[in-house]
């Protein structure tokens, strides 16, 4: 357009310009739309942070793994123990090969069969110890929280508790109890709920005492909204990042009580028994594989679970959505 | 005065704590099958001996009289004999020779966690986001995600064959002290990095940090006067904590490389099932940790003037 | 009319937030002049306070000044950008007090401290001479004891007595322009009188000029020379208090000054704006206002309105005041306040 037919058309158009335009009643309410929602914000953030979706493929790949290895083709069982076919006697710290992967433990066991065996049990002590932390904790925290006349008390007694070191309280019901895989899941379980229900607890106080809640009330709004819009979000975020960090921290509790000699019975591959098991024999330095291969399975489990769920704690706050 | 009372109250509660927790853990060890009290001499013996030796330690007694009896000898500073580490010989020899050890290493590596912690920590506060933050926020994830044992056992083995420092302790040799001190301070210096990071990410972000700029401090003296000095109050109490850190990393720390200490003596005692060790243990060690948990609230309540008025919650 | 002591010209501020771009002022335009009080007026995310912090280089760091020059002692602080340049300014010749008096303080440190760090950052007082001025201002901004309170923490103020010591820090610097954001809004209503007093006092003692930020109309009609009104980013009407008060333009003013309760006609519902302010994610077209203006024009939807001139120190941004627009009357409080202001004229 040139500057003389701009002029002509400004000048039609001009007396039209200086005339009332129409009100719109939504054109006016539409000017302060925000498109803010938390859930799209979280995974926005969340996928954001490289190296958490790094962690998040390698995970999944690697739990995918663990339950489908023992129905693929050519997979050993974990316990047998394999014999030397020339000598017939067990294939002991047999180095790594085509035949055996990771090659064999002291007695002639497979060593990637166990390794990926071990990975299931921890997991699964992992994932059960984190949903009884969450479901305990919560129930519990409700309780304290929910029950006035008990406040006082549970706070008391949670000082008590929470002024022992964990790895006492730990170290002294392993010792009691006789080592298997339920002590180990009952000891597990013992101090990880404080956490949560803490946190359920002062949730639920700040649902009943600050103002912006109270207000919300006063407004007539059903406390069953204000938890399903105030605290469920929250809750669901810290469900999901507990259930993560659960994992290295459990997988790391049952490494120590089996250095110390309190973990699962030997017989049952795990991580910590994996480990221990390496660790005896790091003075050849030939057989180190033995240490290093669940070292490294472990440290990469645990390090990207680690990593998930900080970032997504991080992606769960709304300070950090912008 | 104010510091007073809540330095008493603090340590009524603590005192009563001790004793919840030296009760809880009495009992429990009561529940322990009694072979731990014969050593390997259980299953020779007679029906008839066995009860003669459970006698003659008061375990046939009643629990309230064997209570009563365990506080009565606790007051006297007798722990006990040891059954089978060192048999009848009584528990506070044993110990009075290894405590020295576990002081030593636990304050060096105490001391080398607080200096290099804190120092990562104020780094990467000033370098948010930045290549420094992120080696040390990397560091912090493996130390924070591997289990301590797997991370010190490699330490011990690829370490000592670099720089040729001797793999085992011994007393007569300095350099031998150098590399379980270092390794028993990694996870004091995540954590203490780890949280005077968030601290100082905490402070920069309130609101007396903007008047501060609004009057014209430069960014350097604000940190220095005001954020890191505000960060290192609610560290105050993460002191002991660091003590609790240092007696579980002793554990590892001592029997890896035979350190004749309290911890190494723990796993020992475990393995061989020596129950009045175990239990005297594990009352030093939750002793010290609630000790230590009200050493850093007295700590924090001297630098922090507020704390003394408020009244304490389990909202900690 | 004299020069002003701080020009202000089309200053853009942006923001990156959320991976977006965010325009937060959008060409505002201000002239400060010595001595006087300016308040800056408009409702919560007009960007009052992001325009004022630009003075300052305090804009959070994801903001920035995209454009325009703000003049002050022959510098422009718009080009400033390292720390070293703004150390200059800051607190020695701009400074700036905050809405919340609880917050504003470390708390970790005692009162007396943080208002001698002041004096001797600016004034090279150092020992006893600066703990004798320290106590000698805590004096004067009226707390009693003030060698007492002098070791006292924040905690053991009350929130006047809090804001009052942040006043005594920011005076202690011995700016030439005070910026008051929102000082009194956190207060309560008998202390807030106090604070406001105190501030008049000390304009008139150390000479003084301020800026006020405020939605508060009772305060500006109390304590202002000029006003600047704001919307979404921009100053769309400038005068004396009185201009502003009795003699408005914009239709935004207009409907600002008839939501005051006070100007309300006994017997009829209290006016309010519709809609919501714009989404400063968009860009704005024509005059930011013009969706919830009842009477906006054609041309108010496509062309941005230039500051149409009043009087010598009153300007707006409407198109009203083009000689091409239609009269457009102003609602019946503006009106009746017009009239009242004619007859006390007389």
């Amino acid at each position: 357009m040139t500057a003389k037919e701009e002029k002509t058309i400004s000048a039609i158009e001009e007396q039209e310009l200086f005339t009332f335009a129409e009100f719109d009643e939504e054109a006016s309410e539409r000017t302060g739309y925000s498109n803010y929602s938390y859930w799209g914000s979280t995974i926005r953030v969340f996928l954001k942070n490289k190296s958490a979706v790094t962690c998040l493929i390698i995970m999944i790949s690697l739990l995918a793994f663990t339950f489908i290895q023992p129905y693929l083709p050519n997979q050993k069982n974990p316990i047998t123990v394999h014999l030397d076919p020339n000598t017939g006697r067990q294939l002991m710290n047999h180095p790594p090969s085509k035949e055996y992967w990771f090659g064999t433990n002291s007695i002639g066991q497979d060593l990637w069969a166990r390794i990926w065996s071990g990975t299931r049990t921890s997991l699964l002590i992992a994932i059960i110890v984190g949903v009884w932390e969450v479901a305990f904790g919560i129930a519990f925290g409700a309780l304290w929280g929910y029950v006035r006349q008990l406040d006082a008390l549970i706070t008391e007694i949670y000082n008590v508790i929470h002024n022992i070191p964990t790895t006492i309280i730990m170290m002294l019901l392993a010792y009691i109890m006789r080592p298997s895989f339920k002590t180990m899941i009952l000891v597990m379980c013992a101090t990880g709920w404080l956490g949560m229900a803490r946190f359920v607890r002062n949730q639920i106080i700040i649902i009943r005492d600050r103002e912006y809640n109270l207000a919300s009330r006063c407004l007539g709004t059903p406390t069953s909204r204000i938890i399903m819009k105030n605290l469920l979000p929250y809750l669901v975020s810290v469900i999901v990042m507990r259930i993560a960090l659960s994992i290295p921290g459990t997988i790391g509790w049952e490494v120590f009580l089996t250095y110390i000699g309190l973990g699962l019975p030997i017989d049952t591959p795990s991580l910590g028994n994996l480990v221990n098991e390496g660790r005896r024999l790091i003075m050849s330095p030939s057989l180190r594989y033995q240490l290093i291969f669940p070292s490294a399975v472990l440290s990469l489990i645990t390090v990207s679970f680690y990593i998930m769920g900080n970032a997504f704690s991080d992606a769960a706050d709304p300070r950090n959505h912008w | 005065m104010n510091m007073i009372r809540y330095t008493l109250r603090r340590l009524w509660q603590s005192t009563v704590t001790v004793f919840i927790v030296l009760t809880a853990v009495f009992l429990l060890m009561r529940l322990l099958p009694v072979e731990g009290y014969f050593k390997d001499a259980y299953d020779k013996m007679q029906p008839e001996q066995r009860e003669n030796i459970l006698r003659s330690l008061g375990l046939l007694d009643p629990w309230y009289i064997q209570l009563k009896n365990f506080y009565a000898k606790l007051f006297r500073g007798d722990l006990g004999q040891s059954i089978v580490y060192r048999p009848k010989v009584p528990i506070s020899e044993i110990l009075s020779a290894k405590i020295p050890y576990s002081v030593k290493f636990g304050l060096t590596a105490m001391a080398l966690s607080l200096a290099l912690g804190l120092a990562m920590g104020v780094i990467q506060a000033r370098e948010k986001g930045k290549f420094w933050d992120k080696i040390f926020t990397a560091y912090i994830v493996f130390i924070n995600a591997v289990p301590a044992a797997v991370y010190l056992i490699f330490t011990q083995l690829y370490v000592t064959s670099v720089t040729k420092l001797p793999i085992l302790f011994d007393r007569t040799k300095p350099s031998s002290w150098i590399l379980p001190a270092v390794s028993m301070s990694f996870g004091g210096i995540a954590g203490y990095a780890m949280w005077m990071r968030r601290y100082m990410v905490d402070e920069l972000n309130k609101d007396y940090i903007k008047l501060a700029r609004a009057k014209g401090m430069s960014s350097t003296a604000i940190m220095v006067k005001h954020v890191m000095r505000n960060a290192f109050v609610p560290m105050a109490q993460y002191l002991p904590t660091s003590v609790l850190a240092t007696i579980s990393g002793s554990i590892y720390i001592e029997s890896l490389y035979s350190i004749p200490g309290m911890g190494g003596l723990l796993v020992d005692a475990i393995s061989i099932q020596d129950n009045t060790l175990v239990q005297a243990l594990v009352l030093i060690f939750s002793s010290l940790g609630i000790i230590g948990l009200f050493l850093g609230d007295v700590l924090m309540a001297l630098f922090d003037p507020r704390i003394k008025l408020e009244k304490r919650g389990g909202a900690r | 009319m004299s020069e002003p002591i701080l020009s202000a010209r089309d200053v853009v501020v942006k923001f990156s937030l959320r991976g977006q771009i965010l325009t937060a002022i959008r060409g505002a335009s201000l002239d400060l002049y010595e001595g006087k009080t300016l308040a800056i007026v408009g409702e919560s995310g007009s960007g009052k306070s992001v325009f004022t912090k630009t003075f300052l280089g305090m804009l959070d760091a994801n903001g920035w000044v995209d454009s325009g020059s703000i003049m002050f002692e022959g510098m422009d602080l718009a080009k400033l950008k390292t720390e070293r340049e703004w150390l200059k300014i800051r607190g020695k010749k701009i400074a700036m007090i905050f809405q919340d008096p609880m917050t504003a303080l470390n708390p970790l440190r005692t009162v007396g401290m943080q208002i001698q760090e002041v004096l001797e950052l600016h004034q090279g007082l150092k020992g006893e001479e600066a703990k004798a001025r320290t106590i000698e201002i805590l004096g004067q901004v009226g707390i009693s004891d003030p060698a007492m309170r002098y070791h006292q923490y924040p905690h053991e103020f009350s929130g006047g007595m809090r804001q009052r010591v942040v006043i005594a820090i920011a005076v202690a610097c011995n700016p030439r322009i005070l910026i008051c954001d929102e000082p009194t809004t956190a207060l309560d209503v008998t202390i807030q009188a106090q604070i406001l007093e105190l501030i008049r006092g000390l304009q008139k003692k150390l000479g003084l000029t301020i800026i006020y930020i405020t939605h508060d109309l009772g305060v500006v009609a109390n304590v202002a020379d000029d006003v600047a009104v704001m919307y979404a980013g921009d100053i769309i009407e400038y005068g004396t208090a009185e201009e502003i008060f009795y003699n408005a333009q914009h239709p935004y003013t207009w409907a600002l000054l008839s939501s005051l309760p006070q100007l309300g006609i006994k017997g009829q519902p209290l006016y309010s704006i519709r809609g919501t302010p714009p989404n400063l994610f968009n860009e704005i077209k024509g005059d930011a206002f013009a969706p919830r203006n009842p009477r906006a024009l054609k041309i108010d939807f496509v062309k941005r309105p230039p500051y149409f001139q009043v009087s010598p120190t009153h300007y707006a941004r409407t198109w009203l005041l083009d000689p091409r627009a239609p009269k457009v009357e102003p609602p019946a409080t503006i009106k009746a306040m017009r009239a009242k202001y004619a007859r006390d004229a007389i």
